[in-house]
Parts: structure tokens; sequence; C-alpha cells
């Protein structure tokens, strides 16, 4: 479990992280959304103590994570693959963190089977791709057995059979009962794999909900509609009367929101509107958090003209 | 040192059969954690080897090229014993940079303060390993040098100044290793250590010293201070005593080495 409480972090009087608060559950994958330069890596470092907040603090399990005796064995983070010397093998990186805190060296062949990476045990991390070096920070972030796992974009760089691997995996872990935080920039992909999301922008909590209620929050839904006469239905759906949010999207076709299909449907046989569609189209998720994040993207193209 | 008695050798074994110890302290396992990354990465444990065979070495070499002649190599013994030391340094000066600053390079340093995140701990086992090896490759390397220059250049090596000059071989080595790894620290990048130490400790202290007015001040630059310590005889130029030199580059590193620990504690 880690509670995040009232978390700030300024670099040269800019705050890169403001005022969050959050918790992470056991048994239950968090999703930590935000677009790129939100501030997702720099609250883990916080977490991890890696760099020291300007204001509140981050507690794992209760306590300062530099607090922790064994910190492996209550915390694994997987940060930068990068982070890594290529010169020693696979092998070697996790068997000085095994000694580090004083786990039994068996672990190190455990999880480099547990990532199917036993095979790549003795080669040289300098020739691995950045999907193998993912595959083996989640294998040193698992070196503990650790009731907290923390990973900041896992899916980096994994093909579509690793993004799978990492999907279920993650979903084991917080089944076995763990806390799992995991950050990502992709909606969709957090879609499938969180339980509760927390999204930032800015430094700043934006959300911090079920999925499945943030679905249902922010995945918007309108009607598209098409009729024979398309002066006929321009009139109607733009008749103050029926108080609908109506606007035109070109080929003759409208994209009404805040209205049932039924009732476009019976307003259009009451008033002789010949209609040859009707569907309902719900916005995609990574469309709800792009309009969410919308004020706090940091650095976005000129939108073309 | 006594000789281990038998008694000794029967007892040893009980004492030290730990063949499954996990209740060491966090201290011991971070400072096994720093002795596998030395044993795991080539760059790491060649160094210092390189080190050893290039100051007993080239000190051999050197006496049995010249050390029959009627004009030997150099006046003072200490100079002809250490003459291999010019070279291995380079070495041990790497090792010191490399043991603190390939961490900063690949950015490993992130990963090493996530399983020892007490940075005081960390370092220190940085600091024990790089002062164990230094003066294991020390103590082997000023044997070695002794034995070959004995061997080569008959007679020149005994003195009074002997077992100071020995001493001080050991003292110096070590010394230079914990003296780079802390500035290394200090500084917090690889590439920044190697453009300050090497050019300074190869060219900038030994080529200044040639100049009269700047000697007064580079006299008491580590290593200048800490070679003094190798020479058998007296130089009238120098401030100070052997010993004194010694001291002054055990001063300069123990500078270093707290500064090292001071920047590593300052978080970003």
């Amino acid at each position: 479990m880690i509670e995040i409480q009232g978390l700030t972090k300024e670099y040269d009087g800019r705050r890169v992280v403001d005022d969050l608060t959050f918790e992470v559950r056991p048994g239950v994958v968090t999703g930590f959304l935000g677009p790129n330069g939100a501030g997702k890596s720099t609250t883990m470092r916080l977490v991890l103590g890696l760099d020291r907040p300007t204001a509140g603090h981050a507690l794992v399990t209760g306590r300062p994570y530099v607090e922790l005796p064994a910190p492996l064995r209550t915390v694994g983070a997987l940060l930068d693959a990068q982070s890594m010397h290529g010169g020693r093998t696979a092998h070697g990186h996790l068997r000085w963190l095994a000694a580090s805190n004083g786990l039994p060296a068996r672990r190190v062949d455990e999880v480099l089977g547990q990532v199917g990476l036993a095979d790549a045990a003795g080669r040289r991390i300098r020739g691995f791709s950045l999907g193998m070096r993912q595959r083996l920070g989640v294998a040193a972030a698992l070196l503990g057995d650790p009731p907290v796992l923390l990973l900041d974009e896992p899916v980096n760089g994994l093909d579509p059979e690793g993004i799978r691997w990492i999907r279920t995996l993650l979903r084991d872990l917080a089944a076995e009962g763990r806390a799992v935080l995991v950050s990502s920039h992709l909606m969709t992909e957090m879609a499938l794999t969180a339980d509760h999301l927390v999204v930032i922008g800015r430094g700043r909590l934006l959300a911090d909900a079920a999925t499945s209620d943030f679905i249902d929050r922010h995945g918007r839904t309108r009607i598209r509609v098409r009729a024979v006469d398309p002066t006929k239905l321009a009139a109607l759906l733009r008749d103050p009367v029926h108080g609908l949010g109506a606007t035109e999207v070109g080929g003759g076709a409208w994209e009404v929101s805040g209205a049932e299909p039924e009732r476009i449907a019976a307003l259009a046989a009451a008033h002789g509107v010949v209609l040859y569609e009707i569907t309902v189209q719900q916005d995609s998720l990574e469309e709800a958090f792009m309009r969410m994040t919308a004020d706090s993207v940091e650095y976005r193209a000129e939108a073309a003209a | 040192m006594s000789a281990p008695t038998p008694a000794a050798a029967l007892t040893a074994p009980h004492i030290t059969a730990p063949a499954a110890a996990p209740a060491a302290g966090p201290a011991v396992n971070a400072f096994r954690a720093e002795r596998i990354k030395l044993t795991t990465l080539r760059s790491l444990w060649i160094t210092p080897l390189i080190a050893l065979v290039l100051t007993a070495g080239v000190t051999t070499a050197v006496g049995a090229a010249l050390g029959g002649k009627e004009d030997n190599l150099v006046d003072d013994p200490g100079v002809g014993i250490f003459y291999g030391l010019n070279f291995g340094q380079a070495a041990l000066i790497c090792f010191g940079i490399l043991l603190v600053g390939q961490e900063f390079n690949t950015r490993m340093i992130d990963v090493s303060l996530t399983a020892v995140p007490r940075r005081g701990r960390l370092y220190g086992a940085k600091l024990a390993l790089g002062a164990l090896v230094g003066l294991a490759v020390a103590v082997l390397a000023t044997l070695g040098a002794f034995a070959g220059y004995a061997a080569t250049v008959p007679g020149a090596w005994d003195g009074p100044a002997l077992l100071r000059s020995a001493v001080a071989g050991v003292l110096y080595q070590t010394l230079l290793v914990v003296f780079c790894l802390g500035t290394t620290a200090v500084l917090g990048n690889l590439t920044a250590a190697m453009g300050l130490l090497t050019p300074s400790l190869f060219l900038l202290s030994p080529l200044l010293s040639g100049v009269p007015g700047a000697r007064r001040v580079v006299q008491f630059l580590p290593d200048r201070a800490g070679q003094y310590a190798l020479r058998y005889a007296d130089d009238p130029q120098i401030a100070y005593g052997h010993w004194t030199g010694l001291l002054i580059m055990a001063l300069w590193t123990a500078l270093a080495a707290y500064g090292g620990l001071r920047a590593l504690r300052r978080a970003k």
C-alpha cells in the first residue's frame, strides 16, 4: 500500500508535482495516467526516495521508502530500463541486486524464468533489445517477492505479445493481493489493465476513480443521424423547443448530444422526417483522456489549419 | 604476525562456516552487492590487475634493461623501485573513477539507490571496497616492485629508508584509489572525473613541479606529496618531511571522500 499525501516537488521554482494526494491499494492494479511531462516519473522517484519532496510525503507500508530495512522485499520498482550497465550479464545484474538486500541467490534464476529470460541469463545486457531490458527490469522488481510494485511505463518497447504478457502479469500480481501502481500515457492500454485510475496533468490530480466509473463519466455518447431530406432534419434539430445540442458534421449528417436515440426517432417520426441513419457513438477513452488533459499538455504541435 | 597454529586451523572452519548466512546486516549486504558489481563487470576487475602488472612489471623490466649498467636509472632507489608505479597508477586512477563513475554514466545509480536507499551506506560500501581492493593491489604491487628491483639492480634497494618507502608505496596506492573515488562522487559524472583527474595527475602536477615558482604550491598537491614519501633521500626544496607528505595526501583523500558523501546526500 502506498499513501501519497500533499506531495509537491519544485525544480527551480517550477512545480512538477503539485499537491498530489492518492492511495495505491492492495489487490488492484492502479493505472497512473498523464501525458508526457505530467509528473508521473517524478512522483515515482519521490515515492522511491530518489528525489526529496518540496512538501508532503509518500509512505510505503506506512514508512518512508528510505527507512525500509530491505526495500526490495517491500517494493519492486521498474524505472528507466536503460539504467543498467550493458557490460554485465542479466544474471550478474540481478545477482548484485539480490545480495544488496540479502535475498537468496536462487531468486535470480526464479525471476529470470518468470519473465522468460532464462536462456539469456548469461548474455550481456548490451545486446538486449528494449523489450528484453524491460523484462529484465520487471525481473529485478519481482526479485524480493514484494507486496508493492511500482512500474514506470512497463509496456514501452514491448511487442504485442510482450504487452499481453505484462497485462496478465500485472493482473495476476494484483490478484495475489499486491498493490500495483503502473504508469502509462496510453489511456486505452490502462483501461484494459487497471481496476483503478489516477490521472494527473501538469503535476495536479485530475481524476482518482474506479476504471468503470471513469468510463461512465467521461465516455460521452453522441447520436449520429442522417435524413432523406437534410433541410427538414436541420430545421428539426435546430428548433430550440426540443433542446437538443446538435452539430452538423458534413455530408448531411448531424451529431446530437444529450438525447436518447428513442427520443430522436420519435421526434423525427412526429415531424415527418425520414431518417436513414441513427447510430450511437461512444467517445473513445483516449478522446476522454485527451479532453481531460488538454489544458495540461506541456508541448503540443500547432493544430493544422 | 605469528603463523597460524594447528589449533587455529582446526577451529577456523567452525567459526567461518556460514554456508547459509541470511541474517547479515544491511551494511554487510551493501558491501557484498558492491563486491558482486566488481566481479561481474570486466572493466572494473581488470583495471586493478593491470595496475598490479604495470607497477611491478615495468620496474622489473626497466631494472633488467638498465640495472646492471654503471650509471643506474636514477639516483634515488625509491624512484627506481616505484618507476613502474608511474604507469600502474593510471590504471588505479581509472579504477577509482570507474567504481563510482560508471553508475552515474549508466544512471544505474538510481537502481543502486532503490536497493540501498541510505546514501551513506551505499557510499560506505563503495569506499570500503575501493580501499580494500586498492590495498590488496598496493601490497602485491609494492612487494613485486621491490622484488623486481632487488633482483635486477643488485644492492641498490637496501637502505635505512626501505621500510618507510615500502609502507608509503602501499598507502599511496590505496589512498589514490579512494581519492579518485571520492572526487568522482563529488563531480557526479564519469567524463568530468576523467577529464579533471587524468590531466591533473599526469600532466599538470608533474610538469608544474619542474617550474621553480609553481613548485612551492604544487608540492602540496596529493600526488606530489604522496610520491615524496616513496623516495629514499631528502629533497631540500620540499617544505615537509616524507611522512608529512603522506599525511598531506591522506588529508586530501579524507576531504575528497567526505565531499563525495556530501554530494551524494544532496538530493536533486
